[in-house]
């Protein structure tokens, strides 16, 4: 039987046998061979050139997301924050992604708009080009706004709506020392001031995500990612402090309103013994939150009106483009000017300031000494110069020695200490003064001042006198306020030139320090005896010479005036237009000298009718810097015996007190007391208790009668002298505290008053008036 | 009338009691080939799903597939007991319905991806080419059958069977479903050289078909793009090479052992087509080369099994019927697997039970299901040596 199967099987495979076989065949073909060539190109691909193609398809995959690392801080030297980085958010579309999800356009841009205060139809706009996977709608939202926005996307489920991480730079202090700190870009990079000077320190190190995402751009849930975390960048910790830099800003603001300056102001605070800048000021200023907008009222309407020119004219026509281009160029410039550190950017004359190096090099180098005698006609005939010299004096000075040749600023004296000096001496001391060189201060664009060359000063036979002796007195050359003030610290602080900085230390994100600048001395210059010669001159010019309306009752101040013709600048004539830069330089305490202060006005207007000269306009300037600065670093004020005038006292609380105890604890306060009725024991008095009175007033104690308590007016002190307003305050029942020019004289009078005229005050109350000598010249 | 007599007393037998059952092996591996399927499409197609979806769903291209899957096990069932006869009384019939509806495609059908190929009948959308690709197999299985010895001769072996394989490709050539017309074409040719067709006229034929190619090719540049990014897909990485290098990336990255089931990189929408065409590159990114060569290994276990199960089978038309539809399925394996490694230029054939459609996976499963019913009556020797 099996046998028979068998042979049964046999026929019908044998009859079929070449189909079998060809069937066979196409086995071998299709179940086997032909899968071949498949697996030997999988073994190639995934392989032999794996590293290739995974490497390609990495590539394909991969995202590397920039983290910006957060920007350091900058801190004054009271660790105050002057610039610190805020989060924010960037909100951006994606119109590929809303196109995709088929967003409600309507809805978006109508909502987006509400809250970020855009036109829907502009958020629409954006959203037209769907290729786009990234269009930006508004920079920098502040947290608010971005929760806002994002529970808006929450809500109705939006994608292609998104939100990514960004910094504002937030400069609390506004625009308080502006040119110093600077700004930083639209790409968080510093590009003024400290902010483009530590750029490096403070920018930090990015770091960088790299992730794998889908074509989309949404995360996949299992990919490759990788990150390089950020370095937040270093904290700047500066030596300004921004007490002392409102100090100086707000008297120079005040300065300019006084003299209607027309061109602005600028000044410098430093420290003479370490060169330490703590203060530092360019007005007009503008703010760095908003460095783009143009401070200035005058400036920012003057723009406007050509903006508005322009754009009444034709669009398309020569007017139009020619006047867009003058107003672009207007913006420009005047961004630029705003932004601008005059203080160590842009030389000026400094006229009589000057004076302070040539006499320091003249006594240093035994070319005169303090006995030396001068006489000033007002006008001589120098040798080796072709015109005759004149004083700024034209009625000349007399007969002189060494010590009033400098509290006159007699310009003639000085051109016979320059010719005494020689050229060789005078131009080796200017050298080492380093009014050749930069300072090397620690911010950026310093300029180096323009001075003459060694020759025209040195070889006189050649070139003459004319330029020797100008240079003597501070005119025909220009260097730098910060060289300037260098230079007189190196005068007064025992001839030591320093290296002035703005940066004292660097401290990374922990607080340790990285950096940390020391006080560089550059060169002796002069000898310490010459400085101290110097010293007793400069402050012998505040209290004997051009300078009294810097003195600044309880402190030794010394300094020198300038008053210098911008001789570079021409009317639309040609003609030089006598536009005046005047300044001083004020130094303190004199016995020790730690600061120096200097202020320049550019070009008061002649319209006050004030007379324009350093020792009107700048020493007054100069002493109130003082008196606010001064107590506050910690100067000790000293007054003579018996004079009372310019301290003040703190009103105790003598209520409840016997006459007698109440007599004798405002003797200790040297003040005295006038009773009033018959009682025994204080019941009230004026002022309250604290008040602020000047010494060696006269206050009232009641007795038992009842204490007044109407409101006076405060007159308008204005052009008073010091008798006058003794009696107006006297009649109303205040009190004045006398700042500045301390004289007694009918040309020293109140140039301003600290609570204005016309101010409801209590009975008691005490004005401060500035006094100045309005025929204080140079 | 004899063969007809014959039939009838077969399903009168059958009534009493079915064969020894289908063969074990091969619906084993069939079903095996579905379930790894299934499972790589969810893989494959999840993310370009919640795309789709907006994040919403991850299962929509999955949950399609399977209706469709359970549609073609109803299917294989079913046809897995329907003796062969059904199909050799049919195959005219079935020939004609095919053309009628490839033809109608031109008039009534629906654009798909800018190709109009499917029709709608009841709410039901397939592709009528599915449909044509298993008349013409059964219609060439019962050629064969009839020429008997005779397929050797010209007349028979090559005008014959050209003129029927002409009914259907030029309804396709109209639709310009090239892919099919290449596909039927190579399947055709594997029957013609099992009936017996002298190998020299098939060479001839394939000779002549491959110059049609190269014209066609040379003539549109559409074509022609595709063989430029063919033999250099880095020319154009942006266009026309990017599904390919997109696909190398994905089988490249892959290495020895992959990304791990479900990790695949390239699927998060860089490479087209991830869930249907190209479903194999995503299966070598993940899986590996150990896990792609299993799963070709699977394919060439199925596909032997099925010649076997056709050389077991109990008469002529069985075998070839069995052996031309395991071609069909052995022919698309080899020229999806062949255009995904980027060893052939693009055609747009599926990979069977991997790739994405539904039309194709019932088509697909109901086809094996005739085979398994081949197997189930391959020792009814006696009678059907009496009637076939």
């Amino acid at each position: 039987m099996a046998r028979h199967k068998r042979k049964k099987e046999h026929t019908r495979l044998r009859g079929d046998s070449s189909q079998h076989f060809r069937i066979l065949a196409v086995m071998a073909l299709l179940g086997f061979a032909a899968f071949l060539p498949v697996a030997v190109q999988l073994y190639s691909l995934m392989i032999d050139q794996y590293d290739y193609y995974y490497q390609k398809a990495l590539r394909n995959q991969t995202r590397t997301t920039q983290v910006t690392a957060s920007r350091g801080n900058i801190y004054d030297t009271n660790m105050n924050l002057l610039a610190v980085s805020v989060g924010v958010e960037n909100i951006y579309l994606d119109p590929h992604e809303l196109k995709q999800s088929k967003a409600d356009m309507e809805l978006i841009g109508n909502q987006l708009g509400e809250i970020l205060d855009l036109d829907p139809d502009w958020i629409r706009e954006q959203a037209k080009d769907t290729k786009m996977r990234y269009k930006q709608i508004a920079a920098r939202v502040n947290e608010e706004t971005a929760a806002k926005i994002r529970s808006f996307v929450n809500e109705y489920g939006i994608s292609g709506i998104h939100l990514e991480p960004s910094s504002q730079r937030y400069y609390p202090y506004g625009s308080l020392a502006a040119q110093v700190i600077g700004f930083t870009n639209a790409s968080n990079s510093g590009s003024e001031g400290i902010e483009a000077a530590y750029n490096s320190f403070l920018e930090g190190t990015a770091g960088r995500v790299i992730t794998t995402k889908g074509n989309n751009e949404m995360d996949m849930p299992f990919s490759y990612e990788n990150y390089v975390s950020s370095q937040t960048g270093c904290s700047v910790v500066l030596t300004l402090d921004t007490t002392v830099q409102a100090c100086l800003e707000k008297q120079l603001e005040a300065a300019i309103d006084r003299y209607d300056v027309q061109n602005g102001a600028f000044g410098l605070v430093m420290n003479a013994k370490t060169g330490e800048i703590l203060a530092m000021a360019t007005l007009g200023s503008y703010d760095p939150n908003q460095y783009l907008e143009i401070a200035d009222p005058d400036m920012a309407k003057s723009l406007e009106q050509l903006k508005q020119s322009y754009l009444n004219s034709p669009e398309n026509s020569q007017a139009y483009t020619d006047g867009k281009l003058a107003y672009e160029q207007a913006l420009t410039d005047a961004r630029l000017s705003q932004w601008r550190n005059r203080v160590l950017s842009d030389g000026y004359e400094p006229g009589s300031t000057f004076k302070v190096l040539t006499m320091a090099a003249a006594l240093d180098s035994g070319a005169i000494d303090l006995n030396h005698n001068f006489y000033c006609a007002g006008t001589e005939q120098i040798p080796g110069r072709s015109q005759r010299l004149h004083c700024w004096r034209s009625t000349g000075h007399g007969a002189q020695q060494t010590p009033q040749a400098l509290q006159n600023s007699c310009n003639l004296a000085f051109a016979h200490i320059a010719l005494e000096m020689g050229g060789d001496t005078f131009y080796e001391y200017i050298k080492n003064f380093g009014v050749l060189e930069k300072t090397g201060v620690d911010l950026l664009g310093e300029s180096g001042g323009v001075f003459f060359s060694k020759d025209i000063i040195t070889n006189t036979d050649k070139w003459g006198t004319a330029s020797l002796t100008s240079a003597s007195f501070g005119q025909t050359f220009k260097l730098t306020p910060l060289q300037l003030v260098r230079a007189i610290s190196a005068v007064v602080n025992g001839g030591y030139l320093m290296e002035p900085y703005m940066v004292s230390e660097v401290l990374d994100d922990k607080g340790n320090t990285v950096l940390k600048q020391e006080p560089t001395v550059i060169r002796q210059v002069i000898r310490e005896e010459t400085s101290q010669v110097m010293r007793q001159l400069l402050e012998s010019v505040v209290t004997d010479g051009t300078a009294k309306n810097a003195s600044v009752a309880g402190f030794s101040i010394g300094g020198k005036t300038g008053t210098s013709e911008k001789i570079d600048v021409l009317d639309s004539n040609g003609n030089p237009t006598l536009d005046k830069i005047v300044s001083f330089v004020g130094v303190a305490p004199m016995d020790d000298p730690e600061y120096i202060v200097l202020v320049a006005l550019d070009t008061p207007s002649r319209s006050t009718g004030i007379y324009i000269s350093g020792g009107v306009m700048a020493a007054p300037t100069v002493g109130a810097v003082m008196a606010d600065i001064l107590p506050y670093l910690g100067v000790a004020q000293h007054f003579p015996e018996g004079d009372v005038a310019g301290k003040t006292v703190i009103m105790e609380n003598l209520v409840g007190l016997s006459q007698k105890e109440a007599e004798k604890l405002l003797k200790s306060q040297s003040l005295t007391g006038r009773f009033v009725g018959d009682g025994d024991t204080v019941t009230g008095q004026i002022p309250a208790a604290g008040e602020v009175v000047p010494g060696g007033s006269e206050v009232l104690l009641y007795l038992g009668e009842e204490t007044p308590d109407n409101m006076v007016t405060v007159p308008d002190f204005s052009g008073m002298n010091r008798q006058k307003a003794s009696d107006e305050a006297g009649k109303l029942g205040i009190y004045i505290l006398v700042v500045g020019n301390d004289q007694v004289a009918p040309t020293v009078t109140v140039a301003a008053q600290d609570i204005p005229a016309g101010t409801q005050v209590p009975l008691g109350t005490t004005i401060k008036l500035t006094f100045t000598d309005n025929k204080a010249a140079d | 009338m004899a063969s007809q007599r014959n039939l009838l007393a077969k399903e009168d037998r059958r009534s009493g009691g079915a064969g020894e059952g289908v063969d074990i092996p091969f619906l084993t591996l069939v079903l095996l080939l579905l379930a790894v399927g299934l499972t790589m499409l969810y893989s494959a197609s999840f993310a370009q799903s919640e795309y789709d979806t907006g994040y919403t769903m991850s299962t929509k291209y999955l949950q399609k597939q399977a209706v469709c899957a359970g549609l073609g096990l109803v299917c294989m069932y079913f046809f897995s007991r329907i003796p062969a006869e059904f199909w050799f009384r049919f195959a005219w019939p079935m020939y004609g319905i095919s053309i009628l509806l490839l033809l109608s495609v031109l008039v009534i059908g629906q654009s798909v991806n800018g190709a109009r190929r499917w029709i709608n009948i009841a709410g039901i959308q397939f592709q009528p080419s599915e449909i044509a690709k298993f008349t013409m197999i059964v219609l060439f299985a019962r050629l064969t059958k009839s020429y008997g010895n005779d397929a050797r001769k010209f007349r028979y072996g090559v005008l014959g069977f050209g003129a029927a394989l002409l009914g259907i490709l030029v309804p396709l050539a109209l639709e310009k479903h090239l892919s099919a017309i290449m596909l039927i074409g190579m399947v055709a040719v594997v029957m013609m050289f099992v009936a017996g067709t002298s190998p020299k006229w098939l060479l001839a034929g394939a000779g002549a078909a491959a110059l049609f190619v190269l014209i066609y090719i040379t003539f549109m540049g559409y074509a022609g793009d595709r063989v430029t990014a063919w033999l250099n897909p880095e020319a154009d990485p942006g266009d026309t090479g990017y599904q390919i290098l997109q696909s190398l990336y994905a089988i490249g990255s892959g290495g020895l052992f992959g990304l791990g089931l479900g990790k695949s990189r390239q699927k998060y929408l860089y490479l087209p087509f991830q869930y249907n065409d190209y479903i194999f590159a995503v299966i070598c990114e993940e899986l590996g080369l150990v896990g792609a060569l299993m799963i070709i290994a699977l394919f060439a276990a199925t596909i032997l099994r099925g010649y076997w199960v056709a050389l077991r089978a109990r008469d002529r038309f069985s075998t070839v019927l069995a052996a031309g539809l395991v071609t069909l399925i052995a022919v698309q394996t080899v020229l999806n697997l062949a255009v995904v490694t980027n060893l052939l230029p693009s055609t747009g054939i599926a990979l069977p039970f991997f790739s994405y459609g539904g039309t194709a996976l019932a088509v697909n499963l109901g086809e094996m299901g005739v085979v398994l019913s081949i197997s189930r009556y391959r020792n009814e020797t006696k009678k059907q040596e009496e009637i076939l």
